[in-house]
């Protein structure tokens, strides 16, 4: 019963791999896809439930774990994956690059073997099965960020795979070093890279040689979650990647690799003290943020703005987890759920903005308010999640953040994040009021079939199901109270 | 001092040469040539230390790794070059003799880098950690500092095969299942940028990154 | 004891030309002539010896010096250097650094007297000369630390005496990137190919030719001389350093007449190693010489970090 719980979530995306491989992308597969997600969802429901009441499971000899983090983060994954994976006929079908059948399958692959490797990392119980988990997500989105074919797509996917396969061997190098320390603390060949074996013996870690290990690892995973210095794949990667894809990489894939920064950090904290991890945290999280807020002043696409806005969280995020406090860490998985959430819709919102305008230019888009509003309304929405207005739960999750900060007497670097997250709040909210806000623009846009048709129901459900529940998330954090907490001690 | 502790100091000192061989050549042909020596001394590293360790499973992996690393990627990077000129970096971001002298002082950073894993035992295996470690900074030189898209893929394979060293000299090894897929993500990241050569290649015209610069701030 | 040390200079004044001569044949035959014989570099010398001394109006003692500084440097540098017995009777006075630094003296007062020609020619070619020659001394002495830490010392007597007793260090990364990184010093020192081509006098491609264009009589042979005896010198060092079977440890006759023997044969084998090798490379573009000896110098650097912790 375990196994098969545990296993679901890697089984059905798989499932859906097959279908896609054997019948290809016809009306009747399209949301193969969306079940898979579904079903991701429903196994994240139930071992949330299992976890809170009878703590941790784990199968095949421990290579798989579910403890509460990683029920949370399989929650987040489901959420997401089946908002994106419900756009993705919808966007397939208007995308007009000369999508064949062949690329929509494709896509359908490769979307799908994304999530299963994403749950594959989020459920590991061995560090090395996670790494290699994460390094199977680069190779399978390498190609879905090239997915539009033009030069742009192609400059954006090389970028990607280069510096995210730099990033991650990185990590690889981290992992090995820590691997070298767990063996000469007396630890198996079997157990040496199992979290909670690594957990129980840190102490007889050496403390000069998992720092070197902690070094790599938080420089190879920050890569992946969008940290600087290896941050420079980004922009460009979200910004030419399919909108669903990109909803599920902001959404997904940065949180995901963070949290096995996270879990990373329990084990060196023992061995190190906390100074170690806090003092790289809040280096790394402090640049991206400055990188990230100072970028967005001059952004002229919105699909770029919009990955830089994930940089700017994630490097809030970077510096919750450098405060470290159970406070900061509920803070951060709070935020991590609204973000991810926040981010997905409004990816796949301009998705269909791209459908309807036919260019990511911010000067090209305005007056959208008053030419479809349903779309404008969504976006407006999602953009005030993301700006972090109540209720929606990025308010609470950030206000959670700073007091937790203050707290831990690092008054300085949040008053610094502050200040930072306020810059990027003024260039977000100003290019997002000159899209929405205005007459239109004054000649007709080009395409004959552009009239602006409102979203069609099926498209808008999800967003709004989306936005609602970040709105609910800020006003209460039922019915995943306890897990949060439960989830925020294992992360402490 | 024992005959597998010479065998051992030759092979990585052997594969440190590789490293300084492929940092030196412009040409993408001599720099896989290289590879493929490195890839041969890598897997005699492995096959010493199992020999000395006795452990018969390091002889498998030992196999695996010199069929991947000395036969197969060598073999898909040279099958992803075209005879042609443009495949000669003429023009890295600092010339060679700079490059030279900049590895020589990231060797003696690794070196000073590496003293505490050195001090965790007293073998020769431990001894010539540094050996990988110098190696992972060279791939990282060449990934920063080539214009060739080939040269940057040459640059991630020493990286990679860096960090296997280090990996096989510090512990032997990591968990097969572990090395494993380790390997398998290795040959697939290698074939998707082959891939993507070919198709940038066919949409820019030739593979020089600083003329891809259609995105940027 | 100095009577060998005396030998050994005799025999590297007189072998020097031979030498040459072999190697200027072995490459004639590869190319296809018949070549001059090995004699003919000692004819030459004659023949020069029997002309009348002339010194070019302007030039001072520095053009004056410099021929009869060449001959005595190698000549010292011969004596010093352990090439038949490790008892050279010099003791403490055969270092390593000091032979290094007599070689270095003889280029110095060549290019010196280059400059003193007050041609372009001499300028030009003194200035080439200078710039190989500062860059290929950071790689000189850092594989000559290399092979000291080994064995704790300059003196080469015992750097030679220790890798005698330990064969097995020969096959250590260590030495091995040493000897490379010396190898290309060597050619770089001696003005062979790829870093200088010894038969040319195209502007172009002139560097050591250069600077003794001026010369003729008696003293153009005492600086031809002097070049064989430094090839000669730094291949004997070169294979002692590296190959140092054959060589006595001791004065007795017949251990004496090995290491003769040997010493000619490793010295010949060099030398049409390098030949072979000449008819093959193309000389190197003047500015890609600093990429050739910026290599030799991480070779060196290699070589010390390797003994350091490959032990």
């Amino acid at each position: 019963m375990n196994s098969m719980l545990l296993l679901t979530p890697i089984a059905a995306p798989l499932l859906a791999v097959l279908v896609y491989a054997g019948a290809g992308w016809r009306r009747a597969t399209a949301h193969a896809g969306t079940a898979a997600a579904v079903l991701i969802l429903a196994a994240g429901i139930t071992l949330a439930v299992r976890v809170t009441r009878h703590g941790p499971l784990d199968t095949a000899g421990g290579w798989l774990r579910a403890d509460p983090l990683a029920a949370f983060m399989l929650l987040g994954i489901g959420t997401i994956a089946t908002i994106a994976c419900a756009a993705s006929p919808s966007y397939l079908a208007t995308a007009g690059h000369g999508a064949t059948s062949g690329s929509s399958r494709r896509y359908g692959l490769l979307v799908q073997c994304f999530l299963a490797a994403m749950s594959t990392a989020v459920l590991a119980g061995n560090l090395g099965l996670a790494w290699i988990a994460i390094e199977a997500t680069t190779i399978v989105t390498a190609f879905l960020v090239g997915h539009a074919g033009t030069r742009a797509a192609l400059e954006a996917a090389w970028k990607y795979t280069v510096l995210c396969s730099v990033g991650i061997a990185l990590a690889l190098l981290g992992l090995v070093l820590l691997y070298d320390a767990a063996r000469h603390a007396g630890l198996t060949e079997a157990d040496a890279l199992n979290l909670p074996t690594l957990a129980a013996h840190a102490r007889a870690l050496d403390p000069a040689v998992v720092r070197m290990a902690a070094a790599f690892l938080l420089l190879g995973f920050g890569a992946k979650a969008g940290l600087a210095p290896l941050h420079a794949w980004l922009p460009d990667a979200h910004g030419q990647a399919p909108a669903p894809v990109s909803a599920l990489m902001s959404g997904v894939l940065l949180p995901v690799a963070f949290s096995q920064i996270l879990r990373i950090k329990t084990v060196v904290d023992t061995v190190v003290g906390v100074a170690f991890t806090r003092i790289m945290l809040l280096v790394l999280g402090l640049a991206t943020l400055a990188l990230a807020a100072l970028l967005l002043v001059a952004q002229r696409d919105y699909k770029r703005m919009l990955a830089y806005s994930s940089m700017e969280h994630m490097g809030l995020i970077a510096v919750g987890a450098a405060i470290g406090t159970p406070l900061a860490i509920t803070a951060i998985l709070l935020h991590i759920a609204g973000h991810g959430l926040a981010k997905a819709v409004a990816f796949t919102a301009s998705g269909h903005l791209y459908a309807t305008e036919h260019t990511t230019r911010l000067d090209r888009v305005t007056g959208l308010a008053r030419r479809n509003p349903a779309l404008a309304a969504i976006f407006a929405a999602a953009i005030l999640a993301l700006l972090g207005f109540p209720p929606f739960s990025l308010f609470a999750s950030e206000l959670a953040l700073a007091r937790a900060g203050f707290a831990a007497h690092l008054g300085i670097a949040i008053a610094a994040a502050l200040v930072l997250t306020l810059l990027a709040f003024a260039s977000l909210a100003r290019h997002t009021a000159a899209m929405l806000l205005g007459d239109g623009p004054p000649t007709p846009s080009p395409a004959p079939t552009a009239n602006p048709a409102s979203l069609s129901l099926a498209s808008r459900t999800p967003l709004i199901l989306g936005l609602a529940t970040v709105a609910a998330l800020g006003i209460t954090a039922w019915p995943i109270n306890t897990l949060l907490h439960l989830a925020a001690q294992a992360g402490h | 001092m024992s005959t597998d502790a010479d065998l051992l100091d030759l092979a990585a000192g052997l594969f440190l040469l590789a490293a300084v061989a492929i940092l030196w050549r412009r040409d993408v042909v001599a720099q896989t040539k290289w590879l493929i020596v490195q890839g041969a001394a890598l897997t005699g590293i492995a096959v010493v230390l199992g020999a000395d360790e006795r452990h018969p499973e390091l002889y498998a992996v030992a196999a695996g790794i010199g069929l991947l690393r000395a036969v197969v990627l060598p073999a898909l990077v040279r099958r992803a070059i075209e005879a042609r000129s443009e495949d000669r970096e003429t023009a890295p971001l600092i010339n060679i003799g700079a490059s030279l002298l900049a590895a020589a002082a990231l060797v003696l950073l690794a070196y000073a880098v590496t003293q505490p894993l050195v001090r965790l035992e007293a073998t020769a295996a431990a001894r010539a950690l540094p050996v990988g470690f110098a190696v992972v900074l060279i791939g990282l030189l060449v990934l920063v500092t080539r214009r060739k898209a080939l040269s940057q893929i040459v640059g991630f394979l020493l990286l990679d095969n860096g960090i296997t060293a280090v990996a096989f000299l510090a512990a032997a090894g990591v968990p097969i299942l572990v090395e494993l897929g380790v390997s398998f993500d290795l040959l697939l990241a290698v074939l998707v940028l082959r891939v993507l050569t070919a198709r940038l290649r066919a949409a820019f015209g030739s593979v020089d990154l600083d003329e891809m610069r259609e995105l940027h701030d | 004891m100095l009577a060998i040390s005396l030998v050994q200079a005799f025999l590297v004044l007189f072998g020097a030309p031979l030498l040459v001569g072999w190697m200027r044949q072995l490459r004639s035959r590869l190319e296809g002539r018949v070549g001059a014989g090995m004699l003919q570099p000692w004819r030459d010398l004659v023949k020069l010896l029997r002309k009348a001394p002339q010194q070019p109006e302007g030039t001072g003692p520095a053009f004056r010096i410099a021929p009869l500084l060449g001959v005595a440097c190698g000549g010292v540098a011969a004596a010093a250097i352990p090439l038949l017995s490790t008892r050279t009777g010099l003791g403490a006075g055969a270092d390593l650094i000091a032979v290094v630094a007599l070689l270095t003296l003889a280029t110095a007062a060549l290019a010196l007297a280059g400059l003193d020609t007050g041609t372009a020619f001499g300028g030009m070619g003194a200035s080439r000369e200078m710039t190989i020659t500062a860059l290929a001394e950071p790689a000189v002495l850092t594989a000559v630390f290399a092979l000291a830490t080994r064995v704790g010392s300059t003196n080469l007597p015992a750097i030679v005496a220790a890798t005698l007793n330990h064969g097995a260090r020969l096959a250590s990364p260590a030495t091995l990137l040493a000897a490379v990184a010396l190898g290309v010093v060597v050619l770089a020192e001696t003005g062979r190919l790829p870093v200088d081509n010894p038969a040319t006098h195209l502007e172009l491609t002139m560097m050591h030719e250069a600077m003794v264009l001026e010369y003729s009589g008696p003293d153009l042979a005492l600086i031809e001389l002097g070049a064989a005896m430094r090839l000669t010198v730094l291949l004997g060092l070169w294979s002692a350093l590296f190959a140092p079977w054959g060589i006595a440890t001791g004065t007795s006759v017949a251990a004496l007449a090995i290491a003769l023997a040997a010493l000619v044969a490793k010295t010949a084998l060099l030398g049409a190693l390098i030949a072979v090798g000449e008819v093959f490379m193309a000389k190197l573009r003047l500015f890609r010489v600093p990429e050739l000896l910026a290599g030799s110098f991480l070779l060196a650097v290699l070589a010390v970090t390797a003994s350091f912790f490959l032990a």
